[in-house]
């Protein structure tokens, strides 16, 4: 509330978009919609002026961020945080609601080919070469074996700037910048937990009766499980990303047994939900995010974000652009597209305990020391800060999982669309009724 | 949620002194219909724009196809196939009568035993009215923060186990208090309580004293007035008290979804899941099949009360 | 002897309301003892120290989301909210009391929206918002979202006030030349105003906190429910509970205000010689 952008509503909003957009019929007639560094003095004024609107989840649209950037490019971001039903909503269902959408690549998939989206063009994104190639290629280093599921390169590119089926190899069209993503695993109480927790099988192992979580959002949900049915030899999966129905069926039958005996204590749907189930102590072992086992950390309370053998679950998210955008509009998108892969904001959720996309820029932006902590999986030399400069861990802590590579390198599947989506959202259901 | 306008209302009104006809309006009844459809006209509007419009939509497009980003207009029954074919529906809207049921007769004996309280031992209207407003001021909270705060509440080493634990009453922490059945009809029971007790009082204050004097002078018991007085006299107030309690239960999802922890389902739960996932036909289909069972329900008991002449 | 039996059950009864009360207040309580939580602290127990850090937090820029135009506009939605309801339930009220064709129609209709589950009007609503290809908005979709659950409490309401209204007065200002106008603004309105302080609230109140109507029908920019339940996909702090202990204190203050008018107001009417004042 410090910003009084903040507090224009739709209306007001509209009306100074009306106004930009017929500056930019005047001002760009004669330029052209062209690249934007090519005339800095008479765009980079204009580029002042707008205010694009973004949406997201609270994981990423942050209100630090939005500052920054006005302050180091003029254009003014305004953050709506949802939550992440109401994201895909959104995305699809109120595409003039929005100029740059924040989402995850597994909605990508649902949103991409419904066309609210534009894809963007790959020369005038400044890094992207410095992106890092999981978003590419799918492989982290060339001889790494591509993950199941939803992974960000499938459904990363397009044929051309009006196609909206995905192409196999990168493209010049790019459908989302790609802004954080992370390896999931367990997150355990290792005060309140004795024996070694080293399988996604021990999630529901008999000593935590009543004690055990996972993730209430079906398609996230079903990756925690299935890692879980593979690790206990109950289920065997051509592909976990894209499952059968009687993979499903099976995979739903060892859940509905375990929660019939009361394994869980809840299933969680936002990040916050996690973090108090955690930190309250109802909950000792659940999938969990990397900042919410730092958050239940910083509150004093121990807690571990336990590697396990199968691997990590991944996810990726990142910023689109909404199909109306043009002109002045669109020329401010690109600008802060750059801007946002050029370091500030990449260090920012590194330190959040996310990976950014251009580790490089990012990298001028981290002290050795945090870059150390982090991405090498290095001990701390010194107190480890968050962003807003509160002690996370103290010197001499190493990071859980160790460095992006081991985390990054160690996949097994990324959060998916199925194309049994439906039915498995059906049995979803009957699981919660049962 | 604050009741108490129309308590102070009740807690000032007399008796109901009937509806003569106005001489004015026997006199020029065109005109005075013509004033009557001109104040009507604004709520008539509001209501066709953003009730029956929508609701007819829901209609028309739980008969429309989908697939994974968007609706398609068509004919299907597809959604109403699945629907009425599914086990899910049934444990669905068992679990959802449950709940109403359960919440339903707790409402009832808690809020008929507040009202009778308020009605007939708090003698002073300031009193009454003071009493009303101190419940109604928790609802001012956002509910989403009052659900959250439900967690240090009631969980496992919330406040009310803290206070059991040290006083001894068990020797260790009661989990089923929260994120269970008892959890959700507890946090209805609490949301819901005061739309049961509003019209009960309502009713109650409209009971003739002097009924009670005979009985009581008759050689009736405080049980029997209780019985065969008050409780028969109040039927329209229970009922207007029902319909709010069992419709509100029967259309919830958030509560059920935040105070079950994710682990127990309701219609509505399923509805909202539907639509975040997108797929609106199938969740119009749902909001049709539950609008049918809520009139059904509540047109069982209009058939108990007028509900327009008992206000 | 009934003297005694009946002071028995009052304070059975009483003792009943008491607990009834604490239940009531049981998540309150939590609510104000966790917001001086320590600035280490988080939203479950246990206390992490005690501080006021999180209500000065309160006024300080969110790392997610912004509760200073998110309540301002909930504020201005439950004012308009408020305004209209009031206006079209008195309007549809004075209507009411006369017979005309289609009034038994309306007042079901009225009903069945109050009865109507609250994520179907937004479902609803939503959908036409989104096949049309409007833009939905606080000020247009959630508005008559929140209508549509305001207006039958309010209408209800002042049926029960012309229930029990004396048309005797109305006559009389007729009777003595006031013209339909006159009579309602100099007689009626300032007869039945005590109870539009209580549609007012209604009005307010209701949508303030609504949230399942408003989750398809906001647009672009969230009211104050939808906001915490946005910011709860990131860390959230204590600060919510700060926020709940203000509305609190700030609720309590609202509500003195509005007994003190109502009663002034009864005193004023009393002292003008009407019986409507009255308890039973």
């Amino acid at each position: 509330m410090t910003r009084k952008t903040k507090g224009n509503t739709g209306r007001q909003g509209l009306s100074r978009r009306a106004f930009v957009k017929s500056a930019a019929v005047a001002g760009g007639a004669a330029i052209g919609s062209g690249a934007v560094r090519g005339f800095p003095t008479i765009w980079a004024q204009n580029i002042k002026n707008v205010t694009l609107r973004q949406f997201g989840t609270g994981v990423s649209n942050l209100n630090a961020v939005a500052e920054k950037c006005k302050q180091d490019t003029g254009i003014t971001i305004q953050m709506t945080a949802l939550d992440s039903d109401a994201v895909a909503q959104r995305a699809v269902t109120q595409p003039n609601s929005y100029d740059i959408a924040d989402i995850e690549y597994w909605i990508c998939k649902k949103v991409f080919p419904s066309g609210n989206l534009q894809p963007m063009e790959v020369k005038k994104l400044a890094y992207y070469d410095a992106i890092v190639p999981i978003f590419k290629t799918g492989k982290l280093t060339p001889d790494s074996v591509i993950a199941q599921g939803t992974a960000p390169h499938t459904v990363g590119f397009v044929e051309g700037k009006n196609s909206t089926s995905f192409a196999k190899q990168p493209t010049e069209w790019m459908t989302l910048i790609p802004t954080i993503y992370n390896g999931d695993t367990l997150g355990i109480r290792p005060d309140l937990i004795k024996k070694p927790v080293k399988n996604w099988r021990d999630l529901l192992d008999s000593d935590y009766v009543g004690k055990a979580s996972i993730l209430n959002i079906p398609s996230i949900g079903i990756m925690d499980a299935a890692m879980v049915c593979e690790s206990l030899g109950k289920v065997t999966y051509a592909d976990k990303g894209n499952m059968t129905r009687e993979e499903i069926d099976k995979t739903m039958a060892v859940l509905t047994e375990a929660k019939k005996a009361g394994q869980f204590r809840a299933f969680w749907k936002t990040f916050d939900e996690s973090v108090n189930l955690m930190a309250s102590g109802e909950v000792v072992i659940q999938s969990m995010w990397s900042p919410a086992v730092a958050a239940v950390r910083s509150k004093g309370i121990a807690c571990t974000y336990q590697p396990l053998e199968e691997g990590y679950r991944a996810w990726g998210g990142g910023l689109g652009l909404a199909k109306h955008l043009s002109g002045l509009e669109l020329d401010a998108a690109y600008e802060y597209l750059n801007w946002y892969l050029s370091g500030w904001v990449g260090a920012y959720l590194n330190r959040q305990g996310y990976y950014s996309a251009c580790l490089e820029t990012a990298k001028k932006y981290m002290s050795a020391d945090e870059w150390g902590y982090w991405m090498e999986g290095k001990p701390a030399q010194k107190d480890i800060l968050s962003p807003d400069g509160k002690v996370m861990e103290k010197a001499g802590a190493v990071r859980d999982g160790g460095s992006f590579e081991e985390r990054m390198g160690h996949i097994a599947c990324w959060n998916s669309v199925m194309d049994e989506n439906s039915y498995m959202i059906r049995k979803w259901n009957e699981f919660i009724v049962a | 949620m604050s009741p108490d306008g129309a308590v102070g209302e009740v807690a000032r009104g007399g008796l109901p002194r009937g509806r003569p006809a106005s001489p004015a309006a026997a006199r020029f009844p065109r005109l005075r219909a013509g004033a009557s459809y001109l104040q009507v006209a604004p709520l008539a509007v509001i209501l066709a724009l953003f009730l029956v419009i929508p609701i007819l939509t829901i209609v028309v497009v739980s008969f429309w196809r989908f697939d994974e980003y968007r609706i398609i207009p068509d004919v299907v029954l597809d959604n109403y196939s699945y629907l009425l074919t599914s086990a899910v529906t049934l444990g669905l809207y068992l679990n959802t009568l449950k709940y109403a049921a359960l919440a339903w007769v707790l409402t009832l004996g808690i809020g008929f035993a507040v009202a009778y309280f308020l009605a007939f031992h708090v003698r002073s209207t300031t009193w009454q009215m003071t009493l009303f407003v101190l419940c109604t001021i928790p609802f001012w909270t956002s509910n989403i923060i009052r659900m959250i705060s439900w967690i240090p509440f009631l969980g496992r080493h919330g406040l009310l186990n803290q206070a059991l634990l040290s006083l001894g009453l068990v020797d260790r922490p009661l989990e089923f208090l929260l994120f269970s059945d008892f959890a959700i009809v507890l946090a209805f029971v609490h949301l819901y309580t005061l739309f049961m007790v509003v019209p009960i009082f309502n009713s109650m204050m409209r009971i003739d004293r002097a009924l009670i004097e005979a009985a009581v002078d008759a050689g009736a018991t405080a049980r029997q007035v209780v019985w065969h007085v008050v409780l028969p006299l109040c039927k329209p107030g229970i009922a207007i008290g029902s319909i709010f309690v069992v419709t509100l239960v029967m259309g919830d999802f958030i509560t059920v979804r935040l105070m079950g922890g994710g682990q127990r389902a309701s219609v509505g739960l399923a509805m909202s899941n539907e639509i975040s996932l997108l797929q609106y036909p199938a969740a119009a289909a749902d909001a049709v099949a539950l609008l049918a069972v809520v009139l059904l329900m509540v047109a069982a008991m209009m058939r108990i009360v007028d509900v327009r002449k008992e206000l | 002897m009934r003297r005694e039996r009946r002071s028995l059950g009052f304070w059975l009864l009483a003792a009943f309301f008491g607990l009834f009360v604490l239940f009531l207040y049981g998540p309150i309580s939590t609510i104000v003892i966790l917001s001086f939580q320590g600035p280490d602290g988080g939203l479950t127990f246990p206390m992490n120290g005690v501080s006021t850090h999180w209500f000065a937090n309160l006024f300080e820029r969110q790392a997610v989301g912004d509760f200073g135009g998110s309540f301002t506009r909930s504020i201005e939605l439950g004012l308009l909210v408020m305004a209209i309801t009031l206006v079209v339930s008195v309007s549809a009220g004075l209507a009411f009391r006369r017979r005309f064709r289609g009034a038994t129609f309306l007042f079901y209709l009225t009903v069945a929206s109050l009865i109507v589950p609250s994520i179907l009007i937004g479902l609803g609503i939503g959908l036409i918002f989104s096949i049309a290809g409007w833009q939905p908005a606080w000020y247009s979709s959630a508005l008559g979202a929140h209508l549509t659950w305001t207006l039958p409490f309010g209408l209800l309401i002042m049926f029960a006030v012309f229930n029990r209204f004396d048309r005797a007065y109305e006559e009389a200002a007729r009777d003595l030349g006031a013209g339909a106008w006159q009579t309602f603004r100099f007689v009626v309105l300032p007869l039945i105003a005590p109870s539009l302080v209580g549609v007012a609230l209604f009005g307010f109140t209701l949508s303030y906190d609504e949230f399942a109507r408003t989750l398809m029908t906001a647009g672009s920019f969230n009211t104050l429910p939808l906001e915490i339940y946005g910011m709860t996909t990131n860390v959230t702090t204590p600060v919510l509970y700060a926020l709940g202990t203000l509305t609190t204190g700030f609720s309590f203050a609202i509500i003195l205000i509005c007994l003190a008018t109502a009663l002034i107001l009864q005193r004023r009417r009393a002292r003008h010689g009407s019986d409507a004042g009255k308890g039973v």
